[in-house]
């Protein structure tokens, strides 16, 4: 669908069907793959207030873009999607998180290990985007110190209700080192372009720290949940 | 500071930061400390710890209420694994491992079945890649073993996580997986964990060393607690009413209890995969669409709350300790396992506000004054209580109609018996009324019975008059006994009529019959020792056709009344043709049938039968009618049954009937005494026609 936007975007972005998780992760995690179409696989988290278009925008980004999406046993909670980009294969796995403030206590648990995440708001609502801005703030102390953090302000189709002016998002974004867009998963404007520049900002090398490759980042937030390796700096909280 | 296990609607930056206040942020599983301070504290508990071991015996003790704590708690399955918590001296210890390690082979079943598993599906890789996978298994279990009793449970995770990780580098680096594809060394890596886990189960599921089942018991305990709380309250969108709904709630419910069940870490997680599929599957049928955390969520939370698993945080924490770090934060299981975690946080610190309900209301639903009609168990008790109700009602129409039956039955029967009563009373009382006319005035008739009497030994007619000195001596006899026979009489007598020959006839048989073969030669002797076979066979034709008389009822009498001869004619077919089947006994049955009244008697009959037959021919003929008398005179207990006796002669002697009113009381005496010799002389009924003839001839 809109795959010639990704490819504007990306450079040669194109996109690939969802495979075989288990392989693709085997794949990423493996340093001796002389594959040249490297295979990366990022844990993605959706924050943001409900019904804020969380969900929306990404099935809008799995299922609008590629036509298949095997529905029958995940809900939109739980969504994988692969892209490519030049010589590499990137797969999202993306984590949707209950947007209820009371369910934000146990945000932690979920961007715990995550490589990147996608804080949403509705420009339509100034108070999604006060909470977008706490999102940032807590991402920024209790995430992976290297975690990708995009700002996207949902329901830009309806512009004409707008409350949160694009300067202003767009400023505070600039101040704290976030990817910034305004989407429409209605209108699947700027969906995927959001996720191919995410997957370009994060770092595709299985060693590099941080959250860089599936292998590195599942086994390093396994010891970052046991307190082990200090070095990694605070992490989220541990499955208890 | 870290606010630890309050978590308020808003996380303010204060409460998130680090204990020890060096500006980090901290986590409720650090002790609200950041990840270097908790390191740091943790490092000196450790050194804490150590120091105490070495001192000794303080930790003993600590570690043995420990364990007798556990022990207590626990089934007795672990408590040969407890043991090695005693600190033993490692000398001890060192003899105690391989034991130990044999144990795990033994105690598993399930590890032989997971190499037979192993060799259908990796087989094919070579025998190298098996024994290296048996060698690393080896390997990782005894160490796990050997550290079993120093190390906590987290240092034995972090033993166990990177076991996996150095056997994922063994997998991708070592020339023995060379040829392995990437699936398959992903499947084997697997493999590793579930067998080695599935073999350590024992020791490191709720390991003693934890308080995990502490806390099993307070989540139980908790969730018990919020029993009341249903979808309505945590904004969930599950219509507990749709049965398809409540199935698949059910089925959600069930994968996650399964959880317990599991041994190896994956497949614990496979169970909450299923569980949490199962939740998507009720949303979907809920609100249609997809479903995204949003809903996802609540329902879990709302799935856990009604499911309230066993030793789930047990289980949760083995999850987390020994499970394939990768598999926890990746993939579906990774995503589903933080969603259960996230629940089971949320049931731990919900508080009133994370429900939108005032404080009191909590409290007051907490506290169980008020009980919470929710609408999931409002369904299903409201579902359940109208089948019981229906079934209930079924069951009462069902047993209000046998109990109308029943009534009516019982006024049926109430009305039968009144009626059989009334039937009885007036059927005694036209016997009665018939009766009483007969009865005085024919007891001063004796002498003519005498006659007959004497007579009837000896059939011939002219043996009677020599013996009347004996007749007298009867007579008396008789007085009393009609007093207490007179229905008997009275049904003798109700065929009676005035001829006087026919009685003579009717009545001799009847007499003649008991005593045939014995009273005869005893009473008269000299007269009817020549005639004896001949008459006997005569009477006893006789006194069968008078028990049919009695069958025949009023219409023989009347018959009886005109013609004499016709009427023994008549008998006497009947009588043959009614005792040919039967032998000496069928005449007493049938008597009873003809007399209507005396048909209580009837069962009697063979007995009374009988008894006149012992009597009667030790005694003689004289003796035996008093005495016969005087016993139902004097006994009054034994009316009954001597009544019966006697009231069946008189019934079979029923054909007397015909004789004339005045010889009533002879015919008593005459019945009783025929009754007898009836019995025995029905004996031979071969005689019984010859008889018959003979006594028409008399006639």
């Amino acid at each position: 669908m809109s795959s010639g936007a990704s490819g504007g975007g990306g450079g040669g972005g194109a996109a690939s069907g969802g495979g075989n998780s288990n392989h693709q992760r085997g794949a990423a995690q493996r340093p001796n793959g002389q594959t040249q179409n490297k295979i990366c696989q990022f844990k993605l988290v959706l924050l943001g207030e409900s019904a804020v278009g969380k969900s929306s925008l990404v099935l809008r980004f799995v299922k609008g873009q590629f036509h298949e999406y095997q529905e029958s046993t995940i809900g939109a909670a739980f969504l994988t999607q692969t892209i490519c980009l030049d010589d590499t294969t990137v797969k999202f796995e993306i984590w949707d998180t209950a947007g209820q403030e009371r369910y934000h206590s146990l945000a932690p648990m979920y961007y715990r290990g995550a490589q990147a995440a996608i804080v949403v708001y509705d420009i339509t609502n100034q108070d999604t985007f006060g909470r977008a801005k706490t999102w940032v703030k807590e991402l920024q102390r209790q995430a992976s110190p290297t975690i990708v953090i995009a700002l996207a302000g949902n329901k830009q189709d309806l512009a004409n209700k707008r409350m949160v002016e694009y300067e202003e998002a767009q400023a505070y974004a600039d101040e704290n080192g976030l990817l910034f867009m305004e989407t429409s998963a209605k209108t699947a404007m700027n969906v995927s372009e959001i996720f191919l520049a995410i997957a370009r900002k994060l770092p595709k090398n299985d060693q590099s720290g941080g959250g860089g490759g599936g292998a590195g980042g599942s086994s390093q937030g396994r010891r970052l949940a046991e307190g082990d390796s200090g070095s990694r700096g605070p992490a989220g909280a541990c499955c208890k | 500071m870290y606010a630890t296990k309050q978590p308020s609607l808003r996380i303010k930056q204060a409460d998130l930061k680090c204990k020890n206040g060096c500006g980090y942020f901290g986590n409720a599983d650090w002790e609200g400390y950041c990840s270097k301070c908790y390191r740091n504290h943790m490092d000196k508990e450790r050194q804490r710890k150590s120091n105490q071991s070495q001192h000794g015996d303080h930790s003993k003790a600590t570690s043995f209420s420990k364990f007798e704590e556990k022990k207590r708690q626990q089934s007795d399955k672990k408590t040969k694994y407890f043991l090695p918590v005693f600190r033993k001296p490692s000398s001890l210890k060192e003899t105690g491992r391989p034991e130990k390690y044999i144990d795990i082979r033994q105690m598993n079943p399930d590890a032989d079945k997971l190499l037979a598993e192993f060799i259908s599906a990796y087989g094919e890789w070579g025998e190298a890649v098996r024994k290296d996978f048996l060698k690393c298994v080896h390997s990782f279990t005894s160490k796990i073993i050997h550290e079993l009793d120093f190390k906590s449970a987290d240092e034995l995770a972090d033993i166990a996580q990177n076991y996996y990780n150095s056997y994922n580098n063994r997998l991708n680096n070592n020339t023995v997986y060379q040829n392995v594809t990437p699936d398959v060394r992903d499947k084997l890596l697997d493999f590793f964990e579930r067998y080695s886990m599935v073999g350590l189960y024992t020791f490191l599921f709720c390991p003693p060393s934890t308080n995990d089942e502490d806390k099993d018991l307070s989540i139980q305990d908790r969730i018990r607690k919020l029993s009341w709380v249903n979808a309505h309250h945590l904004d969930c969108c599950i219509s507990e009413t749709s049965i398809e709904v409540r199935d698949l709630v059910y089925t959600a419910i069930n994968d996650l209890l399964g959880m317990d069940s599991m041994k190896a870490p994956q497949e614990k997680l496979a169970c909450v995969v299923r569980c949490c599929r199962s939740v998507v599957e009720v949303l979907q049928h809920c609100q249609g669409g997809p479903v995204s955390a949003d809903e996802f969520l609540p329902a879990l939370i709302f799935i856990v709350l009604k499911a309230n698993p066993a030793r789930l945080k047990s289980n949760m924490l083995y999850v987390t300790r020994f499970c394939y770090g990768a598999r926890l934060m990746q993939g579906e299981a990774g995503y589903y396992f933080t969603n259960l975690c996230c629940a089971v946080s949320f049931i731990e610190n919900l508080t009133a506000e994370s429900l939108n309900m005032a404080q009191q209301e909590f409290e007051a639903y907490m506290s169980g004054e008020v009980t919470c009609v929710s609408a999931w168990e409002s369904a299903l008790v409201a579902c359940e209580g109208m089948h019981q109700l229906c079934e209930h009602l079924s069951l009462l129409k069902g047993l209000s109609e046998r109990m109308s039956a029943v009534k009516d039955d019982t006024q049926k029967l109430k009305d039968d018996m009144r009626k059989l009563k009334e039937e009885i009373n007036d059927e005694v009382t036209s016997v009665l009324e018939r009766t009483p006319l007969v009865i005085k005035p024919r007891k001063t008739i004796f002498p003519l019975t005498m006659e007959f009497l004497k007579s009837l030994p000896p059939l011939p007619e002219k043996p009677p008059i020599p013996d009347k000195g004996k007749e007298v001596e009867i007579n008396q006899d008789v007085d009393t006994a009609p007093k207490f026979y007179q229905q008997n009489i009275t049904l003798t007598q109700m065929g009676l009529s005035d001829n006087k020959p026919k009685l003579q006839l009717d009545i001799t048989p009847c007499v003649n019959l008991p005593s045939a073969s014995v009273v005869k030669p005893s009473l008269s002797t000299d007269f009817l020792s020549v005639p004896s076979p001949a008459a006997d066979k005569s009477i006893e034709s006789i006194t069968p056709d008078d028990n049919s008389y009695l069958g025949l009822s009023k219409i023989n009498y009347d018959i009886d009344f005109s013609d004499i001869s016709a009427e023994n004619s008549i008998i006497e077919d009947l009588g043959e043709s009614r005792r040919s089947p039967t032998m000496s006994f069928t005449p007493d049955p049938f008597s009873p049938m003809g007399t209507g009244c005396p048909i209580m008697q009837s069962p009697l009959v063979p007995s009374a039968a009988e008894m006149p037959r012992v009597e009667v021919p030790p005694v003689r003929k004289n003796d035996f009618v008093l005495p016969f008398l005087e016993e139902i005179e004097k006994e009054d207990t034994k009316k009954e049954t001597l009544l019966d006796k006697v009231e069946e002669t008189p019934t079979i002697c029923l054909p007397p009937p015909i004789k004339p009113t005045e010889y009533t009381g002879f015919s008593k005496q005459g019945s009783r005494i025929p009754s007898i010799p009836c019995n025995t002389g029905d004996v031979s009924s071969l005689n019984l026609q010859q008889s018959a003839g003979s006594s028409k001839d008399t006639n």
